[in-house]
């Protein structure tokens, strides 16, 4: 029996409900038991024009990445829906508003431009909604009514996701978009009874852990919840806002604070201040807050400071495109600043690393003395997946800084040059300890000193500090079977998923390929990823990015030049291109 | 100079005779051909053959859309026409949507008449005129033995053959509404009754249905006029009509069909109709005759489509009585293959 693999969309205009409905949809499905993943694009203006589209793929088997194709399309403005027309399939469900306010002219008409086997499901959206509850406002709970009837997924579902949804609202209005939901579902069930679907009945799903709807945004501000997090400084900016959101709610309540500075230089400096004087902090920006707040990050790296800083990647350069996802600050996060200012970067795949690497990073932090990048982008952060709850163990939240021995009765140097390059750090307050922090070239004692022979030293130490944390950072990961591959596909942050969805489907086909997951950028396990490349008769790197910033830092590790597969497009990348590209090199390959 | 934009409306024998010719003649012209049905032309003369089981769904259709495809001609289906502003050049869609044309033909075809004294039963009789009809009929003799057929035209007659193909029961009314235009003389009914019976067929000597019941999901008492029975399901064939309501006031010359000359014009310029939906005038007979058939609907869509695009062809005097199945001559409301 074929599986359930599902892709809906829910497509409208700003103030549609279109984002609202789409999250329905995740929540419903989720608590179905399918796997879901859930990805909102929306315009980059605040509210009332633009273009929103929330895509779920809802599935019976784990799903690792959005597909690129629709197969539900739920118009909420038909105008806006026909950008989706290229993605959908050929015979795609598709439930729109029969019954619009104005007459839509031909060449404004979704329906005038779709495939003849398109299979057409007209509701009149609006009129039910204001039948069933008074207002046309719920005209979103209709549709979603509609697609549970023609889809065959279960409406006691959407029900309580509606629930869910409106708890914290008056009964009023629970009730007006229960009634919505139900005017839509009871006039699908009638209207299309000899057309209806069974899309999500032939489910063969596995039964394992409870499972919560979680955000990238929503995973990384949980996890610094629960790493113990203290203090929060930021400045608002897409995507990374809901971090900040979220904290201000939750972080209070744990006895912590959220601060928001006047821009992201105050931030990263309130973040060295807090970490100096001992407490767990962290900023969450983007590209061109990531961009300001370059100097102060490599004064933490030659103070030796702890911090971590969220860079939610976006379209860039400069303001770009605030609303895209990229992977094009990676050179900006490992080498961006001046001078030799290494610092440990880590970029998680999916919603659940996002939590266990952000948990991480307070402790690297702290042991390594340096500030931490956790490198996520719009699509990680900003996509929904249905997850077991993340929980940290007591060990990954535990303080993570080397003390000085104070009992030693040595003379204490703050910046002690040790064979490991981390030097026992102390915290202001602590009797007999000094606490000199400086962005000066300076001795092991804290004080300035510009002289060859030191600066090479301090250099080294501090060099050596960051390769050392190699130790404690995740190795590379295969998925690959044993012996030589013809193809091996290196991915990192969001792109991943789509990688090894496109190696398992190639595999699909016969061919022997696999995937290597990359998540520690710097410093990077050189010999694990020699390992697999020396195995692969050609290596492809995807990336979200113009130039091919991965395979410009570690494509030397390749026995021959690996072959680049870059998006600039601001949309996920998707699996199907890089099977393409991968059935084509194993192709060549064997001829 | 603008684009020529034609519009076929409906997606049986004669929409699609008529898109395809207007496309071989003239290939920069925007086609579009509008039909009600979600599913592409079929061949509805062989639904009795699919609920019989001697055919599969995919061998009833006709052409594949990936063929108009390649013609370039929009198949819009699933979609519904609600009014025609003809001075305008406009027509509206169910869903409230705006197409303007530069000429159009109408091959609308027709829906199954319920007389208007059953009307209230509508819902315990099932009609054969759609594929979604004959999947009801099969959903339903998977479950009943027995089928009252009220009929007489040639859908019944197609009907009962495959009835008795499934071993079903059969118990027919010969309905004089079936026979349109052609009397329901004695002389038929005997001669249909005849073959009938010698078919296995049980004709009832009754002339009109008085009342149904449902007494289950799948099971219907039949009140007629000369006594009652109970069967599993009631087939109801009294004929059809032409789907020309949304034409209504349009302006357009309308009788029981849309009444067109020998070339199919309308009497608004640019404008054609073909197929069920035309009522052709006759110059021999000097009246109006309803065209039935796929052949006809195929021919008559072809020669609208030569018209439209300036030609002057005129169609064939029809014959009288064209029908005969199995050595009956049956005037009919419907079509079949001959």
């Amino acid at each position: 029996m074929p599986g359930v693999d599902v892709t809906v969309e829910v497509c409208g205009m700003a103030g549609d409900g279109t984002i609202a409905a789409g999250g329905m949809i995740n929540d419903a499905m989720s608590h179905g038991g399918f796997s879901v993943l859930g990805f909102d694009s929306y315009p980059a203006e605040i509210r009332g024009f633009g273009r929103c589209v929330t895509r779920s793929r809802v599935g019976d088997r784990e799903i690792r990445a959005l597909d690129e194709a629709t197969h539900v399309l739920i118009s909420l403005n038909d105008e806006e829906s026909k950008s989706r027309v290229p993605v959908l399939t050929r015979d795609c469900v598709v439930l729109f508003d029969s019954n619009p306010p104005v007459l839509v002219e031909e060449d404004r008409s979704l329906v005038a431009i779709l495939d003849p086997e398109t299979r057409l499901f007209p509701m009149p959206f609006g009129d039910l909604a204001a039948a069933a509850a008074g207002t046309q406002r719920g005209r979103n709970l209709v549709a979603l009514g509609g697609f549970a009837a023609v889809c065959g997924a279960d409406p006691e579902l959407f029900r309580e996701a509606i629930r869910a949804k409106f708890k914290a609202k008056s009964q009023s209005v629970l009730q007006a978009n229960l009634k919505s939901f139900d005017a839509g579902y009871a006039y699908a069930l009638e209207k299309f009874h000899d057309r209806l679907l069974t899309m999500f009945a032939s489910a063969d799903l596995p039964k394992g852990p409870e499972k919560v709807m979680l955000s990238g945004n929503m995973a990384i501000g949980k996890a610094a919840l629960d790493a113990g997090l203290k203090l929060y400084f930021g400045y608002p900016i897409t995507p990374a806002t809901p971090i900040m959101e979220y904290l201000a709610r939750e972080l209070p309540k744990r006895g912590g604070a959220v601060v928001q500075m006047e821009d992201e230089i105050s931030s990263i400096g309130a973040v060295l201040g807090a970490s100096y004087a001992g407490k767990r902090a962290m900023t969450a920006t983007s590209g061109p807050g990531f961009a300001l707040m370059t100097e102060l990050i490599t004064h933490g790296v030659m103070a030796e400071i702890p911090a971590v800083i969220l860079n939610a990647q976006r379209g860039g350069p400069s303001t770009g495109l605030p609303t895209k996802t990229e992977q094009s600050d990676l050179h900006a996060a490992v080498f961006g600043g001046p001078g030799d200012s290494y610092r440990i970067v880590i970029a998680p795949t999916n919603v659940t690393e996002c939590y266990y690497y952000t948990v991480k990073s307070f402790q690297l932090a702290e042991k390594y003395q340096t500030p931490v990048i956790v490198l996520t982008d719009f699509y990680l952060d900003n996509r929904v997946e249905n997850v077991p709850m993340p929980e940290a163990r007591e060990e990954d939240v535990r303080d993570g800084n080397i003390y000085p021995n104070v009992s030693a009765g040595e003379p204490y140097k703050r910046y002690l040059r040790t064979e490991s390059g981390i030097s026992p750090r102390s915290i202001p307050g602590q009797a007999g300890l000094q606490f000199t922090a400086t962005g000066l070239e300076h001795t092991e004692r804290g004080k300035p000193d510009y002289s060859a022979r030191n600066h090479m030293e301090m250099s080294a130490k501090r060099f050596r500090k960051i390769q050392g944390a190699l130790a404690d950072l995740p190795e590379p990961e295969e998925y690959a079977p044993d012996g030589p591959l013809s193809v091996g596909v290196i991915g990192w942050g969001s792109t991943f998923g789509s990688a090894l969805e496109a190696v398992l489907a190639a595999r699909e086909r016969g061919l022997r390929v696999g995937a290597l997951k990359i998540t520690s950028l710097y410093p990077y396990h050189e010999a694990a990823i020699r390992k697999f490349t020396s195995r692969c008769e050609e290596v492809l790197i995807p990336e979200l990015n113009y130039s091919g910033q991965l395979i410009s830092l570690i494509g030397r590790l390749c026995r021959k030049e690996a072959i680049p597969l870059n998006l600039a497009t601001g949309e996920p990348f998707p699996p199907s291109l890089i099977r393409k590209k991968i059935e084509e090199l194993a192709e060549a390959g064997a001829q | 100079m603008s684009r020529e934009h034609w519009v076929v409306i409906g997606n049986g024998p004669a929409g699609n005779a008529a898109a395809v010719t207007l496309r071989k003649f003239v290939t920069d012209a925007r086609i579009t051909l509008i039909g009600e049905e979600n599913i592409p032309e079929y061949r509805c003369n062989l639904l009795p053959d699919f609920i019989a089981g001697a055919l599969r769904e995919e061998d009833l259709f006709c052409t594949p859309i990936q063929r108009f495809r390649e013609m370039d001609i929009k198949l819009r289906l699933g979609q519904k026409v609600t009014d025609v502003a003809f001075e305008r050049g406009e027509l509206k869609l169910a869903h409230n949507e705006v197409v303007r044309f530069t000429g159009m033909i109408i091959a609308c075809g027709s829906t199954p008449s319920i007389p208007e004294r059953l009307g209230m039963f509508r819902d315990l009789m099932l009609p054969l005129k759609t594929l979604g009809d004959a999947k009801r009929w099969i959903e339903k003799l998977a479950r009943v033995d027995s089928v009252f057929v009220a009929g007489g035209d040639l859908t019944s007659l197609c009907f009962t053959r495959a009835l008795l193909a499934l071993r079903k029961r059969v118990m027919f009314m010969l309905c004089p509404d079936s026979f349109w235009p052609i009397p329901l003389s004695s002389e038929v009914r005997r001669s249909c009754s005849a073959r009938l019976e010698e078919r296995g067929v049980e004709v009832l000597d009754c002339a009109k249905i008085e009342n149904l019941t449902r007494l289950s999901e799948d099971s219907v008492e039949v009140k007629t006029d000369a006594g009652s029975l109970v069967v599993g399901a009631v087939g109801a064939f009294f004929g059809l009509v032409p789907n020309v309501r949304f034409l209504a006031r349009t302006g357009l010359d309308l009788e029981r069909g849309i009444l067109v000359d020998e070339y199919l014009r309308t009497c608004v310029e640019n404008v054609y109709a073909a197929g069920d939906c035309a009522q052709v005038y006759h110059p021999g007979i000097r009246a109006y005759w309803v065209s039935i058939g796929c052949p006809n609907a195929t021919e008559q869509g072809r020669i609208a489509a030569m018209n439209l695009m300036g030609g002057s062809l005129s169609l064939d005097v029809p014959q009288e009585n064209i029908f005969e199945v199995d050595g009956i001559k049956v005037n009919t409301s419907w079509w079949m293959e001959l």
